[in-house]
């Protein structure tokens, strides 16, 4: 049961390799994406070009039916999968400014990474601006204290706001992005360049849209929530684990005892 | 210069799967700008290791008796620089430029990149992560706040776009 390295399959060391690994994919696709090219990123402010609203929802959509799924199959306890706390007035105040920053300097955090090792000094004078800005913060932290933590509502989910079962609001976050999905692109074919825009069959996107609603569909059917609350406990699974885990398992390190925490605002 | 790029539902869904691995084996997602912090808090701590140490937040980084380095977000950043660079060397993709609109000059192109950057890297610090470890992350967990983040970029961006309109059309 995932999350591995949370049932204590593999130590610090090993899951910073991990991260090496995940790290590269991650780079990988956001380069392939065409993430780091700053005008191709940019060109969704101003309707040319929906690739960065394309990509992120089909993640947030894919790795949230993955994630339920998994948990109805027992195959992840999301009960230890750390969830981002809501601070949502800093939330707020720092997504509009993030947005200002991304538009002005063109990148957001991670794509100045694929752009710099592009070659594009740009890029690299984005994240020197990113260090700075950071020490900026820190600096001023203690006037800030109060703010930063203004607005905490605790770990909470779109389930727990809308009153909703997670299959619910799959089904609703599905819906949304094949709306969204469907508004862009009529957006694109007003304002954008038919040239440079990726094309892609519309019978496939219509059948991928139907496999993303369906899969939303039967989770609000099936209530997954109600589901996994039946279940034993984790923590009955874990004692178990423990004991299989006398016998090294081969390629996988001792799990120690000095594992690494998160830090409580790790987000990013 | 190859400029087709992949399909982007294609990637997005792809990328879902990588975040969906990375939930699955370490229980926690993808992200970057806290790398940032860490590296710009090990650069304060070699230049002025007393005031690094006495400041509330860099002294976080700073706590448990490891370099500030030595952390999984500095590993993932790093192999996303390598994953980017792979991906732009096969397409050819790799070359030295500074990237702009046709209607701006390279001076003026680096102060705004600079300009963005110094807001974005505080704007994630505040916000406690930026568009891939809050918007990204949080919102394929449904997390609330993560939502309303990812919203508030967009209209943070769409509100002032307008005005950089010569940087980039």
């Amino acid at each position: 049961m995932g999350p591995l390295y949370k049932f204590g399959w593999f130590d610090f060391a090993y899951g910073l390799q991990m991260a090496g690994l995940i790290g590269f994919l991650f780079g990988f696709v956001l380069e392939r994406a065409g993430f780091g090219n700053v005008r191709k990123l940019t060109a969704i402010f101003y309707l040319r070009d929906f690739a960065v609203l394309k990509v992120m929802f089909t993640a947030i959509v894919v790795c949230m039916l993955g994630l339920l799924y998994f948990s109805l199959f027992g195959w992840i306890d999301l009960g230890r999968v750390y969830l981002l706390p809501t601070y949502i007035w800093p939330q707020i105040v720092g997504g509009l400014v993030l947005g200002v920053g991304f538009v002005m300097g063109g990148y957001c955090p991670t794509t100045s990474i694929a752009a710099t090792v592009s070659g594009r000094l740009d890029g690299l004078i984005f994240i020197v601006g990113m260090m700075i800005g950071s020490i900026i913060f820190a600096e001023i932290f203690p006037l800030l204290e109060k703010f930063y933590s203004a607005g905490n509502m605790g770990a909470v989910r779109l389930t727990d706001v809308l009153h909703l079962n997670s299959g619910v609001v799959a089904l609703l976050v599905c819906l949304m992005a094949v709306g969204a999905y469907w508004f862009v692109e009529k957006v694109e074919n007003r304002f954008g360049h038919r040239d440079s825009l990726p094309g892609g069959s519309k019978r496939a996107k219509r059948i991928a849209a139907g496999v993303l609603i369906l899969l939303g569909l039967i989770l609000a059917l099936i209530n997954p929530d109600r589901i996994v609350a039946q279940r034993p406990s984790p923590q009955a699974l874990i004692k178990k684990k423990v004991v299989d885990m006398q016998k090294p398992v081969p390629g996988a390190e001792k799990p120690s005892s000095t594992g690494f925490e998160i830090v409580e605002d790790e987000g990013c | 210069m190859n400029q087709r790029y992949a399909n982007p539902y294609l990637m997005g869904a792809l990328l879902g799967l990588v975040l969906l691995f990375s939930f699955y084996i370490m229980g926690r997602g993808l992200g970057s700008s806290a790398s940032f912090a860490r590296l710009a808090t090990a650069g304060v701590d070699l230049v002025a290791p007393a005031h690094a140490k006495a400041n509330p937040y860099l002294g976080k980084y700073l706590s448990g008796g490891r370099s500030p380095l030595m952390a999984w977000l500095v590993f993932l950043s790093m192999g996303a620089a390598l994953g980017g660079l792979f991906s732009a060397f096969i397409s050819n993709r790799v070359k030295g430029e500074v990237a702009r609109g046709p209607s701006i000059g390279v001076s003026a192109r680096l102060w705004l990149a600079l300009g963005g950057g110094i807001l974005s890297g505080f704007a994630a610090r505040l916000a406690r992560g930026c568009t891939s470890g809050q918007a990204l992350t949080g919102a394929s967990e449904l997390a609330f706040g993560s939502w309303i983040f990812m919203f508030s970029i967009f209209a943070g961006a769409y509100a002032t776009a307008y005005f950089f309109r010569k940087e980039w059309l």
